[in-house]
């Protein structure tokens, strides 16, 4: 009877320590898997002022940094048009050709029309639009 | 010799060093099967570049630093100014490609003379573990130099990622260490690359090796019988077996040395994150992998294409499970022979369709445009195919 009571108590006292070791084995994994979670990258994403393009002329092309990503803005002959530069394939980033009008990306030759929408080659879907404001001859482009 | 004995006698006075002795020496001493010879030499050639890789990138470390504004000049200023600089930069960049081709030689002498048998499941299943650590250290150190082709491959590479099943856009996330690839993504490639992947490999390494010495080297015999052999016909390790091995390595360090000046790896252009060049492609080892993938194409089609990726690697570590015949002879295993070879053969065709995918090549005079997923065009005299007006891409099947 005496020897059984001591077992339980032991048997009670090892589950505690196993159920302590837990927590405290959780209490030390979690916080160091959200600190290996990205937090946010810099960078403004709305009202990015575009460097010179009041000075592209028409039908030319430029690149700006919005929030992480780079957008490609084309002076049109009523006003300017922005797209994220990321092609919707495998992220490369896409060029302006004024002769053709068209977005092409290098990687993998694929076009889009003046509108983002895919022409020819592999990818998914159109380009994503970007918003573009013009105030007192300075241009700015945010995300939608 | 008087001081010799003085010296171990101090740590003889002192600890067991018998039973240290005993365990060395029948170590270096061992017996391998007397069919051992020059075909397991691949696996020792993969260990010394592993350490030659640990050297050079420890000294590659003195000088290196891995932040987007400093990365791309610190490797300039290595191998520029610092004394032999270069030579460790080759000698790491030539290392990580031979450490790499050491290894598959090494897994098809264990796969077509069927060492994977019972009981040596586990030694191959750690042995392709030490592959996809390998191989993931080179996708990682690629980006280091921060360069436009790195910072671009590795853009595209982790796009990929974006394609596996439910997890991706969070896998591609962590991966970068944000929404695209940036310093973040340089500081955690770095780590890995360092710090985290040396010591896997190495405990791997240590624990591979281990199961190798403990069930010996595999016979040729069946599984079923027994694998003993008479001591004396045994090769000795050391000294019959280790002289093949460094005949071999000192081959291996010549040939390290002259692809090192004769054919050195460029530097390139620094990062642009606001311009992608043209021609972006992987190294050799991801060429199958990257030309697989553009066979799937739409939101179905990369899923399989990551399933169709990934099932090669799980294949491998599952084969020994499934390939239970009790035969090790190649030739009495004509089935497990033929799959790895079509496996090889396919693999090395892929290769090869990646590496001229999107290029132009002449076949007897005859000037082709390779397109995107590796259909010949035929191109006129002068024609050139690349670019978005060519022969290529758009008439591809699968395009439309
Ligand atoms: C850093 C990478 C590696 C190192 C340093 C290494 C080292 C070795 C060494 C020294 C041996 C004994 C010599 C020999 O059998 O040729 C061995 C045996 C073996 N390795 Fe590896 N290895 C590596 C990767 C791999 C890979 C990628 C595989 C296969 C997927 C593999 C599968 C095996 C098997 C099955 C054996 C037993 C061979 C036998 O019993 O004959 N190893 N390894
Ligand atoms: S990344 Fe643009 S076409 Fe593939």
């Amino acid at each position: 009877m005496q020897y059984k009571q001591k077992t339980s108590r032991r048997g009670f006292l090892d589950w505690l320590i196993g159920l302590c070791s837990a927590i405290s084995g959780a209490a030390m994994t979690i916080p160091s898997l959200m600190y290996l979670w990205p937090a946010a990258q810099g960078g403004e994403s709305s009202n990015v002022e575009v460097p010179g393009a009041e000075n592209l002329s028409v039908g030319t092309s430029t690149k700006v940094q919005v929030g992480p990503r780079a957008v490609i803005v084309v002076r049109g002959r009523d006003g300017y048009v922005a797209f994220s530069a990321v092609c919707t394939h495998l992220g490369c980033l896409v060029r302006w050709d004024p002769g053709k009008k068209q977005f092409l990306c290098p990687c993998h030759a694929a076009a889009f029309d003046d509108k983002g929408q895919v022409v020819s080659g592999p990818p998914p879907g159109p380009l994503e639009p970007y918003k573009v404001k013009e105030v007192s001859g300075k241009v700015f482009v945010s995300s939608i | 010799m008087g001081w010799q004995r003085s010296f171990l006698g101090f740590f003889d006075a002192r600890f067991d060093t018998d039973t240290g002795r005993k365990l060395v020496e029948k170590q270096v001493f061992k017996r391998l099967p007397p069919h051992t010879g020059w075909l397991h030499v691949f696996a020792s050639l993969s260990l010394f570049l592993f350490i030659s890789q640990t050297v050079t990138g420890i000294l590659l470390l003195m000088y290196y630093r891995p932040t987007p504004e400093a990365a791309h000049k610190s490797i300039q200023y290595l191998t520029g100014e610092v004394q032999f600089g270069w030579l460790y930069r080759q000698v790491h960049a030539w290392g990580a490609t031979l450490m790499i081709m050491a290894l598959l030689l090494h897994m098809c002498r264990t796969y077509f003379m069927g060492a994977y048998k019972k009981p040596r499941e586990l030694t191959w299943v750690t042995g392709v573990l030490l592959f996809i650590v390998t191989i993931t250290f080179g996708f990682t150190g690629y980006l280091l130099p921060w360069n436009q082709i790195a910072f671009w491959a590795t853009t595209v590479g982790t796009e990929s990622a974006a394609k596996v099943p439910f997890i991706g856009h969070w896998l591609q996330y962590f991966l970068r260490g944000g929404d695209v690839v940036a310093g973040e993504t340089l500081s955690r490639f770095f780590v890995v690359h360092v710090i985290i992947l040396p010591w896997v490999l190495t405990g791997l390494v240590g624990l591979h090796l281990f199961l190798m010495r403990l069930n010996n080297l595999s016979s040729s015999k069946r599984v079923d019988e027994s694998e003993e052999f008479p001591p004396e016909t045994g090769i000795p390790f050391f000294p019959v077996h280790a002289a093949k091995e460094v005949s071999v390595l000192i081959l291996l360090v010549a040939v390290l040395v002259t692809l090192s000046v004769l054919l050195p790896w460029e530097i390139g252009e620094p990062a642009d994150p606001l311009s992608t060049p043209s021609h972006i492609k992987p190294e050799w080892y991801f060429l199958p992998s990257y030309q697989l993938l553009k066979y799937f194409e739409g939101p179905y089609g990369a899923f399989i294409g990551i399933i169709a990726c990934t099932v090669p690697f799980v294949l491998l570590i599952v084969w020994p499970f499934v390939d239970r015949g009790k035969e090790r002879h190649p030739r009495k295993r004509p089935l497990a022979v033929s799959i790895g070879l079509v496996g090889l053969v396919g693999a090395l065709f892929l290769g090869w369709l990646g590496h001229v995918s999107e290029t132009d090549i002449n076949v007897f005079g005859q000037r082709y445009h390779i397109d995107l997923l590796g259909w010949p065009h035929k191109l006129a005299d002068g024609e050139e195919g690349g670019g978005h007006d060519g022969a290529g891409g758009e008439s591809a099947p699968g395009e439309h």
